[in-house]
């Protein structure tokens, strides 16, 4: 099997005033042709002199800048690459070319509630979704009590998270997820949790990040990126299409489809 | 790139919640909980001292040829150690296809997922052996300083089940089979391994094929804890074989096999997240 290759992948903390600096970034990832799982097929593979994979880009070549204490948006039609993106940032997929430098601590949330269990206590699973996060278990204490009177479920807090509502487990995920402070937070669809009062919540706090934090958002809602962002970023068919005013960009996200 | 170390304070605390909560996991919803840890190994070996020493008379009887003092509590050493490596290394391989939903999500050292994986048979044996230690004394043994031995030699078993599963749990990510192929070769390996049976008997038969059992790391460990807790007239390892290099040989195949795992698997681990 040919080896692959490896970009750079750089996490550093210093004064300078970028947050985030992305060039020439690569990534393509190998999909089966034909059913190419377990042992058996590759076997046959092997004889027949098949690959068993085809290479499929998705990213080709994107280069940008994120400074700190901006608010970005990436938005782009399903499969242009916006969560590839996202993933590499948060070092879950390695780039396949190019160089990728984080300056600061960065926090993903690619997902909300990642490792939650059912069977185990709502308790349970803030301080396993805070470890998973990199927080230690005092900086977990002292964001605990927050954590519940955001959610609005203190009365939850021993309940086992199979007897949470569905929309009670995203407000205790989205609510772990807003306490945490890094210096760059990675949001990946997020915004759309809970009832109308939760959702007034959530966009005050997202206001109040503006200016203070830097965030990198992907989303497919053009008010939010509006509402939000100081730069947004079209990404389309692995490249950036547009990057600068979210009223452009909005604008060119809407002209995709003509 | 960062560079997977135990000191570093994160990835202590993502091991150290993740083997809380596969422990948890683990006896969720039955009646006796925890308590199955130490009755799972208790029942087992009721069952085989029933079939091999009531019904088949295995141990034999004091001035018998194949005689083994304390039968009972050398059973159950064998059964304890051989539990433990056999949860460890199925844990192990699985773990990185049982937690593919938080490589998929989340950045952290791969190995942090096998590790706490294993740890959880790390503590079951911990309790099981204090279960041995009790049943020792019962049975009469007296105490000594040799008992200490214990540790390394668990250490050396830990390490086995540790390299075996960072080589076939990466492969595993891709070819499932590896699963499967594991389960039959420890039904295998049990056979081969001198657990129920004595190794005398098969020295009776076949001096030669009692020492390359013997070159097997699981047997020897087994051979060498009986030999320190139970009774100093364990054949063991060192027993059938004079020459120094291969006294050592077993010792030598572990750290291959860890060191080949651990090579193997942190190449492969930066592409779990797209593989699993």
């Amino acid at each position: 099997m040919a080896k692959r290759k490896i970009g750079v992948r750089r996490e550093v903390i210093t004064d300078s005033d970028v947050a985030i600096s992305v060039k020439n970034l690569h990534k393509s990832f190998r999909l089966p042709t034909e059913k190419s799982f377990g042992l058996k097929q590759t076997i046959f593979n092997l004889i027949r002199g098949v690959k068993g994979y085809k290479d499929y880009k998705v990213l080709k070549g994107l280069d940008f800048e994120i400074k700190k204490g901006e608010f970005v948006g990436v938005v782009g039609r399903n499969g242009s690459g916006k969560s590839t993106l996202l993933k590499i940032l948060a070092g879950v997929y390695y780039p396949e070319k190019g160089e990728v430098t984080i300056n600061g601590n960065l926090i993903p949330f690619i997902e909300l509630g990642v490792g939650f269990n059912m069977d185990l206590t709502g308790r349970e699973n803030v301080y396993l979704n805070g470890a998973l996060l990199g927080f230690s278990n005092e900086e977990m204490d002292k964001m605990y009590d927050d954590i519940w009177k955001f959610a609005e479920l203190e009365q939850f807090q021993d309940q086992k998270l199979k007897n949470y509502s569905s929309g009670m487990q995203v407000r205790l995920a989205f609510s772990i997820a807003i306490r945490a402070r890094g210096d760059i937070l990675l949001l990946d669809e997020v915004l759309a949790v809970g009832d109308a009062a939760f959702q007034q919540k959530c966009n005050d706090y997202f206001a109040s990040l503006h200016g203070n934090q830097t965030v990198i958002l992907v989303t497919h809602s053009m008010d939010n990126v509006k509402r939000f962002c100081d730069r947004a970023i079209l990404i389309d068919d692995g490249k950036i299409k547009i990057a600068g005013e979210p009223e452009k960009v909005a604008e060119a996200y809407g002209k995709l489809w003509e | 790139m960062s560079i997977p170390n135990f000191l570093y304070k994160k990835n202590r605390i993502l091991l150290k919640e993740l083997t809380k909560t596969d422990f948890k996991l683990r006896y969720q919803g039955s009646v006796l909980g925890y308590l199955w840890a130490l009755l799972r190994p208790l029942m087992m070996f009721a069952i085989l001292y029933f079939v091999f020493s009531v019904m088949l008379g295995f141990g034999g009887k004091p001035g018998d040829d194949g005689y083994i003092p304390y039968y009972p509590v050398y059973l159950l050493t064998g059964i304890t150690l051989w539990s433990f490596f056999t949860e460890c290394t199925n844990q192990g391989i699985q773990a990185i296809v049982q937690r593919g939903d938080l490589l998929r999500k989340i950045s952290f050292p791969k190995y942090i997922v096998v590790v706490s994986s294993t740890l959880t048979a790390v503590i079951n044996l911990l309790i099981n052996l204090v279960v041995v230690v009790v049943f020792a004394l019962i049975s009469g043994v007296t105490p000594n300083l040799g008992w200490l031995m214990i540790i390394p030699l668990v250490l050396e078993l830990y390490c086995l089940a540790l390299g075996i599963s960072f080589l076939f749990g990466s492969i595993n990510v891709k070819y499932r089979d590896i699963a499967s192929i594991w389960d039959v070769l420890i039904q295998a390996l049990f056979y081969a391994v001198p657990i129920i049976y004595p190794i005398t008997m098969v020295a009776n038969s076949s001096l030669l094929a009692a020492r390359i059992l013997l070159l097997n790391p699981i047997a020897q460990v087994i051979q060498d804890v009986r030999f320190f807790l139970i009774t100093n007239e364990t054949m063991t390892t060192w027993g059938y074989w004079t020459n120094p290099v291969i006294r050592f040989l077993p010792v030598l195949i572990v750290i291959i096999v860890l060191i080949l795992g651990s090579i193997y698997f942190r190449r492969k681990s930066k592409f779990f997240a797209e593989e699993v």
